[in-house]
């Protein structure tokens, strides 16, 4: 662990080596520079953009202020004080992602129009309640921490804070919940199949951002001695996003170093340089369009030596997957669906039995993902019962059906591309095992599982657990997402055209795989396929769709006799 | 409308990173209606994708009247003397009928439909009602006559027959007699095997994303056709 | 009737005429081409300063208005083509593009005309006797216009053969692209219309407030919450979007202060999102 001494060093070393002046400015800045982190966490790890960052940073501002000023005569109560200002961040900004994520769903446009629209609203509040904030001039006479007396103490107290922010921060990045959020950013729809709540993923990840902006913000206050509504507006939170880009928003001290570097460079040029301002705007434009890595991947082969090789460590056996539960029959009754004047599912009944290979056939527009896209909670509107081992799911959420042993495999493949083969499998090994605590422990990334182990050795590529999902061929993504499926050892298993576009010995190795899932797990396969030859080699029983409905069940000798489906495959004169 | 004719070579391409059509050949010469036959699922459509521009080749070439094709997109490739027809989403649902009709005519006027109008007076009927009121079969005749009114030298049809009702049916078929008199070539994918037979001359049946059989229509029997279409 | 009441009544006919007019670029924008121009409020103060450039040369004011359709398209074709070309119908990656771009217009503002307030004196001042009270000539001539500038657009798109096009193009881009029609250039062409909509915009408001370069953020918030409570991509929508946010802030901002109108619209947008994320227009 050799890196993080490093850092160590250099932040004691700093004032030693750059003056009074320049620890002073980096010590403020390394306040700016935890917030910053915060929009690294949400907009680097999981894929959505806080634009009112500040909102935060200024509301622990203030209620530290407050609380100097109002115990200004027992100093220690209100340092005690501090951890609750930046708390009351952290519990606002879940607040506000818990609601604003509920209904917006993905669109992380949304979200972030609203975290503008109340940034701007915070610095009105500000500006406007003069009783309370001081109104423009901002609250004055905040008293100091106390003991501390020349200018370097207070860099020491900050540069500690952003330690600690950090370290929180690199905790949870290696962490299983760090793997999710990258993961989230993404493929939101994958994750949520996987029985993860994504919502709530987001909701924490912005509370954390607050929190740790709300640390930054409630040491301001003691340091600077005056809190103006500047500190909650829309300029820092635009300066924290421009910073956090331009450091490098997806690594872990990135945003400390846009914000150290440009951030306080800035405030020394931007009044002797004419255009200073412009040309960073171009700068940051540059940056997203072109080098979303930013300065830290500039830096990335150099800090790639200084962490050294990371020794491999052994694997830990996951629990048993809850599905040591019964298999369990799907059934659906009178299933219906419109879209405007469409009809997608009209009247749909099938009961699939608990156990066996099943296959779903029809010609285009019959709706066999549209089934799929109903027992898996994507579809709204869906009238009838789906039955799961007795109770109804129609109405569930997506990742709550998934919680009830329901895997997919859909039709375009669709892994996590930038995440390692491991993290790939072993997000698939926590889905329905891992209690939510769990989920910040580091540990869990070495989960391995017998069934795991099977598969690594049927296919030796799954174990190249560095490599990543992207670089895999398009037959091995197929079959690393069938094997992520199988991995959460569902009841009922749905595979979208498995083999679609694979070459015949990767169809083989499929096929293979799926008849070997069927006796490892003892539930429902249920295939949708158009390759006829892949029909009548793994299917027990056939169901043909058409128009919605169900057409004809029965063995695949018996559907090929049977006349409906002739003409719906041939057409005829009417 | 002078004639021309659609050649393609060894295609191969697909979706994203699949191939799902490989090293599919034909033509479909002036005055001669090239039907493509196979289930769903085998890759017609993804075939009349490559050879209209959506999808990229993979390789092989598209030739219109000897000249490669296959680097333009798909308005250059209506530009330059090919209508399609696509087989989802075949009308402008927003659009009135009318609209739909005449987006990119010269004129508004309905005069050169006239001949149209007669054997489908359900278009004339409708000409204010917006397109996605009309049933699927509506639809596709919708479709059908916007595309063969366009004129032009070479024909894409997926699926035009596809909910639409047999007397229908033989219009269209009639109507394409009359394209192919004038020089007009076809390329017409096809689920529905009667029809099929009363308007080509040739076939290309695919399965698996390849070349089953393929020839003129005298060559290839009823039956060996069944065999592929069937399940 | 109480003069009063009239005056009120006629303030919030034109809040609400002049929120249509300021939305409408995006509009176009995000209701058609699913591109979310967070600088659509820049373009706005684009169309600002060009009302006082014109002022400043002793120009007619009326000059302003080509001098911005100039400015505003030659800037909306160079944006579309650098940023937006590829992300079209991606609303998070447009608007983390146009972020930048609209701190870059930002900051060339007050690199070329300083931070502070600048004004523009109205073109047409005085009041005039109206429905028994004595109300602005200017804002009643901007009611005029901006009902005017509505009307004609739902016109020409529901009329003309472009506007046919336009939208057989956001409805079914392939099919659009098989019957020949350009979807990139037509696309293209979309998005500068919205851009000059709302330089135009920047103009008609230019002598009612004050031009800085920050005046733009307000106005993309706020055309942004016309848009979620009206719903996208017709005009209905963003008609019901403008009466209900003009109308709820103009009242509460009369009633108390403009930030308490400011928290009560972001609080109802923030409702709609919870109750009826689609709108109250929804379109399929």
């Amino acid at each position: 662990m050799r890196a993080p001494s490093i850092v160590v060093l250099i932040v004691i070393a700093l004032p030693l080596l750059l003056g009074e002046f320049w620890a002073y400015q980096l010590g403020l800045y390394a306040l700016y520079a935890a917030a910053a982190v915060g929009i690294g966490l949400c907009w680097g790890q999981a894929g959505f953009l806080p634009l009112g960052q500040a909102l935060f940073f200024g509301l622990a501002a203030y209620l530290s202020g407050f609380a100097f000023i109002g115990f200004q005569n027992h100093l220690i109560i209100a340092v005690l004080m501090l951890p609750f200002a930046a708390l009351a961040s952290g519990l606002l900004a879940y607040a506000i992602g818990y609601i604003v994520f509920r209904r917006t769903g993905e669109s992380g446009a949304y979200f972030s129009m609203i975290t503008l629209a109340l940034s701007l609203l915070a610095f009105q509040i500000a500006t406007s309640w003069n009783s309370v904030t001081g109104g423009f001039d901002g609250l004055k006479g905040i008293p100091g921490l106390p003991g501390l007396d020349d200018l370097s103490d207070n860099y020491y107290v900050s540069a500690a804070v952003l330690l600690v922010v950090l370290a929180l921060a690199a905790w949870l990045y290696s962490a299983p919940i760090g793997v999710l959020w990258r993961a989230l950013a993404q493929n939101e729809r994958r994750l949520q199949l996987f029985g993860f709540d994504t919502n709530q993923l987001k909701s924490i990840a912005f509370g954390v951002s607050g929190l740790i902006a709300g640390m930054g913000g409630a040491l301001y206050a003691p340091e600077q001695g005056i809190v103006t509504p500047q500190l909650a507006g829309f300029g820092l939170s635009a300066d924290l996003v421009i910073w956090a880009a331009v450091g490098g928003r997806g690594s872990l001290l990135g945003p400390v170093i846009g914000t150290l570097l440009v951030g306080s460079l800035s405030s020394e040029l931007r009044d002797t340089l004419p255009f200073w301002e412009v040309a960073m705007a171009l700068f940051f434009i540059a940056i997203v369009l072109i080098f979303p890595r930013g300065i830290a991947g500039l830096a990335e082969p150099f800090l790639r030596k200084i962490e050294g090789r990371k020794r491999g460590r052994p694997f830990i056996a996951a629990p048993d997957a809850p599905t040591q539960r019964p298999p369990a029959a799907l059934t659906l009754h009178d299933v219906s669906v419109r879209v405007g004047e469409v009809t997608i599912l009209d009247g749909l009944s099938i009961d699939f039995d608990r156990a066996g290979i099943f296959c779903v056939i029809g010609p285009n527009g019959a709706g066999k993902t549209s089934m799929f896209n109903a027992i898996s909670g994507e579809l709204s509107g869906v009238s009838g019962q789906i039955g799961l081992g007795g109770s109804d799911i129609v109405g569930l959420v997506p990742n709550r059906i998934s919680g009830l042993g329901v895997a997919r495999k859909l039709q375009i493949p669709s892994v996590f591309p930038d995440l390692s083969i491991a993290d790939n499998l072993a997000i698939a090994l926590w889905s329905g095992r891992a209690a939510k605590v769990q989920l910040l422990k580091p540990r869990l990334r070495r989960w391995t599982s017998p069934m795991l182990e099977q598969l690594q050795s049927r296919y030796p590529f799954l174990a190249s657990g560095p490599r990543k999902a992207l670089e895999l061929s398009h037959g091995e993504q197929q079959i690393l997402e069938l094997a992520m499926a199988l991995l959460t050892e569902p009841r009922v298993l749905l595979l979208d055209e498995p083999c679609a576009g694979l070459s015949p010995e990767e169809t083989d190795a499929v096929m293979g795989l799926v008849r070997w899932a069927a006796q490892r797990l003892g539930g429902a396969i249920i295939i949708i396929e158009h390759d006829m030859s892949l029909v009548k080699e793994l299917a027990e029983v056939v169901y043909v769709l058409h128009n919605g409905t169900l057409l004809a069940k029965g063995g695949v000798a018996a559907i090929q006799a049977d006349a409906k489906v002739r003409a719906v495959y041939v057409g005829g004169e009417k | 409308m002078s004639a021309s004719r659609l050649d393609f070579e060894k295609l191969t391409g697909g979706y994203g990173g699949t191939t799902i059509v490989r090293g599919l050949s034909g033509a479909a010469k002036a005055g001669e209606v090239l039907c493509v036959l196979g289930r769903n699922g085998v890759g017609k459509s993804t075939l009349m994708r490559l050879l209209f521009g959506y999808l990229p080749c993979l390789s092989g070439r598209v030739l219109l009247d000897g000249k490669p094709i296959q680097a333009f997109d798909p308005s250059a490739r209506h530009r330059l003397g090919i209508t399609y027809c696509p087989q989802e989403r075949p009308v402008f649902d927003d659009l009135p009928v009318r609209d739909n009709l005449t987006l990119m005519r010269a004129s508004r006027r309905l005069g050169p439909f006239r001949h149209y109008f007669d054997r489908f007076p359900i278009l004339e009927r409708r000409l204010a009602q917006h397109a996605g009121t009309l049933s699927g079969g509506e639809k596709k005749i919708l479709s059908f006559v916007r595309g063969l009114a366009e004129d032009r030298p070479v024909v894409l049809l997926d699926e035009p027959s596809e909910g639409v009702q047999w007397e229908n049916i033989l219009h269209m078929e009639a109507f394409i007699a009359e394209k192919k008199a004038a020089g007009t070539a076809f390329i017409v994918v096809e689920q529905n095997l009667a029809f099929a037979e009363r308007i080509a001359d040739r076939y290309l049946v695919m399965d698996q994303g390849r070349a089953m059989l393929e020839g003129s229509q005298s060559t290839i029997s009823r039956d060996s056709i069944l065999a592929h279409l069937h399940v | 009737m109480d003069p009063l009441i009239v005056t009120q009544a006629i303030n919030v006919v034109y809040a609400v005429s002049i929120l249509a007019v300021l939305a409408l670029g995006l509009a176009v924008i995000f209701g058609l081409l699913g591109v979310l121009n967070i600088a659509h409020g820049e373009f706005i103060m684009i169309g600002a300063y060009c009302a006082y450039v014109t002022e400043s040369r002793g120009w007619p004011y009326l000059v302003a208005v080509p001098l911005t359709l100039a400015v505003c398209s030659l800037l909306g074709a160079a944006v579309e083509w650098i940023m937006i070309r590829r992300l079209y119908r991606r609303p998070f990656d447009t608007l983390v593009a146009t972020w930048g771009l609209s701190l870059l217009l930002r900051k060339i503002a007050e690199a070329f005309f300083g931070p502070g307030f600048r004004s523009v004196t109205i073109p047409l001042p005085g009041t005039i006797k109206f429905l028994g009270t004595e109300y602005p000539i200017y804002r009643l001539m901007l009611i005029v216009v901006s009902l005017a500038v509505v009307s004609v657009l739902v016109i020409w798109y529901g009329r003309s053969r472009t506007g046919s096009r336009i939208r057989a193009m956001v409805n079914n881009p392939e099919l659009a692209q098989a019957q020949g029609i350009s979807v990139r250039r037509l696309a293209a062409a979309t998005f500068v219309v919205g851009t000059c909509l709302a330089g135009f915009a920047g103009v008609m408001v230019a002598p009612l407030v004050p031009v800085q370069p920050f005046m733009g953020l307000d106005y993309v918030l706020r055309s942004f919450f016309v848009l979620i409570v009206g719903g996208l991509g017709s005009v209905s929508g963003l008609l019901s979007g403008a009466v209900v946010i003009g109308g709820f802030d103009s009242v509460i901002s009369a009633v108390t202060d403009a930030a308490n109108g400011y928290f009560a619209v972001l609080v109802l947008a923030i409702l709609f999102l919870w109750l009826r994320p689609r709108g109250i227009v929804a379109r399929a």
